[in-house]
C-alpha cells in the first residue's frame, strides 16, 4: 500500500537546510534509498516497527539512569527509525576535516605541557590556559606515548544554512554515545532488512576492533592488560561501559579494583593482583587520583597519576585534554591549525565572542535576542542562556552573573541547525539535527567510523539535542 | 578474574536460584492450602523469609503471593530478588553470555510491568507462578548451553548449590517444627509428601517407594540420595567439585574451603538414618546450616581477603 501521507505535512523551517529536502522542495537523491522504502509501507507497519525499536532497547538494557528527587529512573535514549543519510563526498570533507583538526589540537597539546610555543609566539595568550579550569600543572612536562594525548574524539557538528558543516564542540574528554552508535545500526539491520546492503551503506562495526588495536598499542607490553575504567552501575553512561567492554573482551574495572604499588597499577583479582597496562577512563580529570585531584573521590585510584607520570600505566585519554575542548580555547583552533600545520581549516568554527572582551562584549548584550551564552566549561546543555526564548529577567540575571567573572563565558549567534526527517505521530517531520562522529587516534594516524551519531531535537522547534533533555537519536548513513 | 566479578556471579545465581525456590513453594502450598489450610498454612513460608524486623503475615492466598511476589518493602519479594540479580548481571555483562544478560534484563521488565499485579489478581494464580518459573527454567537452560565452562560458570555454579542447599535445609527445618505438632501417622504422611512436592523429588519417590510415605526414605532422599538433583547430599558434591575446579585453575586458593567442603560431604554420605535419628532430625539439620555458614563465610573471606591485600 502507498503511504503518501506520511509525507503530507512536511513544512520546512524558514532559512534552514534540510538534510531531505532542497530548497525547490526535491527529494535530495541521497534519500531515495529510505524514501522509496517509505512510500512502499502502510502507517500501520511503520508504527510497528517504532514499537519494535523500543521493546529492543529495553530488553536489551539500553538505558541511561536519569536521577531527579534521589530516585533513578532508567530511560531509553529515544531513537527515530528514519536514517540520518550523508553523501561520499559530504563524508570525505567531514573526515579531512576531523582529522586534520585532531591533529592540530594533539600538537597544541603537548606544545602547552611542554615548550609552549603557541603562547610564546604570541598567537594564545597564556592568561587564558592558565585560568582554564581544565588545565592540569600535574601534565607539565610528562611524556605520553607515541604524543599521543587524545586518543577518543566524538567531535560535534552542525550544518549550517549555507550547507555547510560546523565544528560545535570538540569533545575531547570522555565523549560518550558511540554505543548509540553501535547499537542504532544494529536497530536500523533489523527493520530495514537488506537494504543496508543492497545500496552499500558504510559498515560502522569495526569500532570496538580498531578501538582495542589503538589502546592495545600504547603499551610495550607483549600481552597488554587493557581495561576501562567506570564510575559504577549508577553512572548515566554505564551501558556503554559494559557494552565497550564486552565488544573489546576487556575487564570492566571499578576504581576500587584497583590499587597501586610501587607505582604500577594493579587490579585485585580471584587470583592476586594482576598488572594493568592501559586504562580507557570514563572518569574524569577531577575524580582520577584522590592524592592529587579531588581528595574525596572514591571513584578513581591512589596514586595512578604517579605511577602514569613514571610510565608504567598509560591512561586515555591522556589526563589534560580537556584545555584543547575549553570552549574559551575553541575560538583559537583555526589559528593551531594555521599554526601548527600550515594548512587552512577545512571545517569552520562557528563564530564565538569572548565575553571578557568589551567590544565583543557589548556586541552580545546588544544583540542578546540571537545569541546563545555558554560558560567555557561547561557540557551537556547545561548552564546556558538561549537569548531567543529566555525573559528580560532571566537575561537580566545571568548577565549580571556574566560580569562577576566574564573570561568564563562566550557567546555564539543562536544556530540554525539543519533539519532532518523524523517519524512524529505517524508523519514525516523535521527536526533540527548534529552529528558526532567518532575519531580515534594512535600509532598509526587517526580512523574515523564513518557515520556516527546523529542527535535529534525531538520538541518542535527546539534546538538542543541532548540526551538529558528531551534530545534523540538516529542512525547514521554514509554512502559508500 | 576480578574478586568483584566474582562476589557478583556467585550472587546473580543465589538470587536466581532463591527466586526459584520460593516460585516453587508459592506453587506447592497454594494447592496444598485449598486441600488443608490447617496443614498447610501461609504463616510460616512468610516468616522464613520476611526480614527479622517485619511481621507482615497473611492467610489469604492471593494477598500472600502478591506480597511474596511484588511487595517492595520485603527484601525478598520476586521483584527485589530479580532486581538484584539483574543488578549483579549488568555489572559482569562481559563474562556472562549474552543470552543470559537478555534473560535476566526480561525477566526483571516483565516483572516491573505495571500490569502484571493486575494479572496476578484476575487470571489464574498457578498460571501467573508458572511464567515466572520459566525465566528461571530459561535461565537454567542459557547457562547450560551458552555459559563456556571456566571461572565465571564455576562461580556461578557454586552460588547456586550453596543457594540449593540453604533453601533446601530452611524448608525442612519449617516442616519438621509443623510435624513435630502433631502425633497423627496420616499428618506426618502429609507433611512428609509436602516437603517431597516442594522439593521436586516427588516423582522420584515415588518410582522408588512407591505410595508409602516414611520418615526414613523420605530423610534419606532429601539428605543422602547421589541421583536427585535437589537433594542436600547432590548439592554438597557439586559444591565441591566446583571449588575444586577453581582452585584447579587457579581462582582460588587452597585453604580451608576444601577441608569444610570434603568433611561436610562424607558426614552427609556416611551417616546412616539411625544415627540421624539417634542426634534427631533437628540437630543434624542445624549442624549442615552450621556448616554451610562456615563455608559461606569462607569464601567470602576468599575474594575479601584478596580485595583488601
Amino acid at each position: 500500500m502507498a503511504n503518501d501521507s506520511l509525507f503530507s505535512s512536511y513544512s520546512l523551517l524558514p532559512e534552514t537546510w534540510d538534510e531531505m529536502y532542497d530548497d525547490r522542495s526535491k527529494i535530495r537523491s541521497q534519500y531515495d534509498i529510505i524514501n522509496d522504502y517509505l512510500k512502499a509501507t502502510s502507517p500501520e507497519k511503520l508504527y510497528k516497527k517504532e514499537e519494535l525499536t523500543r521493546q529492543l532497547f529495553m530488553s536489551q538494557g539500553v538505558t541511561f539512569t536519569v536521577y531527579s528527587d534521589e530516585q533513578g529512573i532508567e530511560k531509553i535514549f529515544p531513537f527515530d527509525i528514519i536514517p540520518r543519510i550523508i553523501t561520499a563526498k559530504e563524508w570525505d570533507k567531514i573526515d579531512r576535516g576531523i582529522k586534520q583538526r585532531l591533529k592540530a589540537l594533539n600538537l597544541f597539546i603537548k606544545d602547552i605541557y611542554h615548550d609552549q610555543f603557541i603562547i610564546k609566539d604570541g598567537i594564545i595568550p597564556a592568561d587564558l590556559i592558565y585560568s582554564c579550569p581544565n588545565f592540569l600543572r600535574e601534565m607539565m612536562g610528562v611524556d605520553v606515548p607515541h604524543d599521543v594525548y587524545v586518543h577518543i574524539a566524538g567531535v560535534d557538528l552542525i550544518r549550517n544554512n549555507d550547507g555547510e558543516f560546523y565544528v560545535l564542540e570538540d569533545n575531547l574528554r570522555t565523549p560518550s554515545g558511540v554505543s548509540y552508535m553501535l547499537e542504532n545500526r544494529e536497530i536500523s539491520k533489523r527493520i530495514y532488512p537488506g537494504i543496508l546492503p543492497k545500496n552499500e551503506i558504510r559498515s560502522v562495526s569495526d569500532y570496538p576492533n580498531v578501538l582495542y588495536k589503538k589502546l592495545s598499542e600504547l603499551s610495550d607490553q607483549a600481552e597488554p592488560n587493557v581495561v576501562l575504567l567506570t564510575p559504577g552501575i549508577y553512572n548515566s553512561a554505564y551501558y556503554e561501559h559494559s557494552t565497550l567492554a564486552r565488544l573489546m573482551g576487556i575487564e570492566l574495572v571499578e576504581g576500587s579494583d584497583l590499587l597501586v604499588k610501587d607505582h604500577f597499577v594493579y587490579m585485585k583479582t580471584t587470583n592476586g593482583l594482576k598488572r594493568v597496562d592501559v586504562i580507557y577512563r570514563r572518569v574524569d580529570d577531577d575524580y582520577l587520583d584522590p592524592l592529587e585531584f579531588k581528595a574525596e573521590s572514591t571513584l578513581g585510584v591512589a596514586g595512578i597519576m604517579a605511577a602514569y607520570r613514571k610510565g608504567h600505566v598509560n591512561i586515555v585519554n591522556a589526563p589534560g585534554t580537556g584545555v584543547a575542548d575549553d570552549k574559551a580555547i575553541y575560538v583559537y583552533v583555526p589559528d593551531m591549525i594555521r599554526y601548527y600545520l600550515d594548512e587552512e581549516p577545512i571545517l569552520k568554527n562557528i563564530e564565538t565572542y569572548q565575553l571578557a572582551k568589551p567590544e565583543d562584549f557589548e556586541f552580545v548584550t546588544k544583540n542578546i535576542r540571537k545569541m546563545v551564552i555558554k560558560k567555557t566549561d561547561g557540557s551537556g546543555g547545561y548552564g546556558m542562556l538561549m537569548g531567543h526564548e529566555a525573559t528580560e529577567e532571566e537575561i537580566e540575571d545571568y548577565l549580571k552573573t556574566v560580569r562577576e567573572n566574564p573570561t568564563n563565558f562566550i557567546a555564539q549567534p543562536i544556530l540554525r541547525l539543519s533539519t532532518a526527517p523524523c517519524c512524529i505521530d505517524g508523519k514525516l517531520s523535521p527536526r533540527c539535527v548534529d552529528l558526532r562522529p567518532f575519531a580515534l587516534t594512535g600509532r598509526d594516524g587517526i580512523d574515523i567510523t564513518p557515520g556516527g551519531l546523529t542527535r535529534v531535537a525531538l520538541k518542535k522547534g527546539s534546538l538542543v539535542v541532548n540526551s538529558s533533555q528531551g534530545g534523540g537519536s538516529k542512525d547514521t548513513w554514509v554512502i559508500q | 578474574m576480578l574478586s568483584r566479578v566474582a562476589n557478583n556471579l556467585i550472587w546473580l545465581d543465589r538470587y536466581m536460584e532463591r527466586g526459584n525456590s520460593i516460585i516453587n513453594l508459592l506453587k506447592l502450598n497454594f494447592t496444598a492450602n485449598q486441600d488443608s489450610p490447617e496443614l498447610f498454612p501461609w504463616a510460616p513460608i512468610i516468616k522464613n523469609y520476611n526480614d527479622h524486623d517485619n511481621d507482615f503475615t497473611t492467610e489469604d492466598p492471593i494477598e500472600c503471593i502478591e506480597y511474596m511476589v511484588f511487595n517492595t518493602g520485603h527484601s525478598n519479594s520476586i521483584v527485589n530478588i530479580v532486581t538484584r540479580a539483574r543488578e549483579n548481571a549488568r555489572s559482569v555483562q562481559e563474562h556472562i553470555s549474552r543470552e543470559l544478560w537478555l534473560n535476566v534484563n526480561n525477566y526483571y521488565l516483565f516483572l516491573t510491568d505495571k500490569t502484571l499485579p493486575q494479572q496476578l489478581q484476575e487470571g489464574d494464580p498457578i498460571m501467573f507462578l508458572d511464567r515466572l518459573k520459566s525465566f528461571h527454567l530459561m535461565y537454567q537452560g542459557n547457562t547450560d548451553l551458552t555459559q563456556e565452562r571456566g571461572p565465571s560458570y564455576y562461580f556461578m555454579s557454586v552460588g547456586k548449590y550453596l543457594e540449593r542447599v540453604i533453601q533446601i535445609s530452611d524448608y525442612t527445618a519449617i516442616k519438621l517444627v509443623e510435624i513435630s505438632k502433631t502425633t497423627d501417622r496420616l499428618e506426618q504422611t502429609f507433611y512428609w509428601k509436602n516437603l517431597l512436592l516442594s522439593l521436586g523429588g516427588y516423582q522420584l519417590y515415588l518410582k522408588k517407594h512407591k505410595s508409602a510415605f516414611t520418615e526414613g526414605h523420605v530423610i534419606t532422599m532429601v539428605f543422602q540420595d547421589k541421583l536427585f538433583p535437589r537433594s542436600v547430599y547432590y548439592c554438597i558434591n557439586k559444591l565441591y567439585m566446583h571449588i575444586q575446579k577453581l582452585i584447579e585453575i587457579q581462582e582460588l586458593e587452597k585453604n580451608n574451603l576444601e577441608f569444610l567442603l570434603g568433611k561436610l560431604e562424607s558426614t552427609i554420605k556416611y551417616t546412616t538414618i539411625d544415627s540421624i535419628n539417634e542426634q534427631g532430625l533437628e540437630n543434624f539439620i542445624q549442624e549442615i546450616k552450621d556448616d554451610i555458614r562456615n563455608i559461606s563465610l569462607s569464601i567470602n573471606t576468599v575474594y575479601f581477603s584478596n580485595a583488601n591485600s
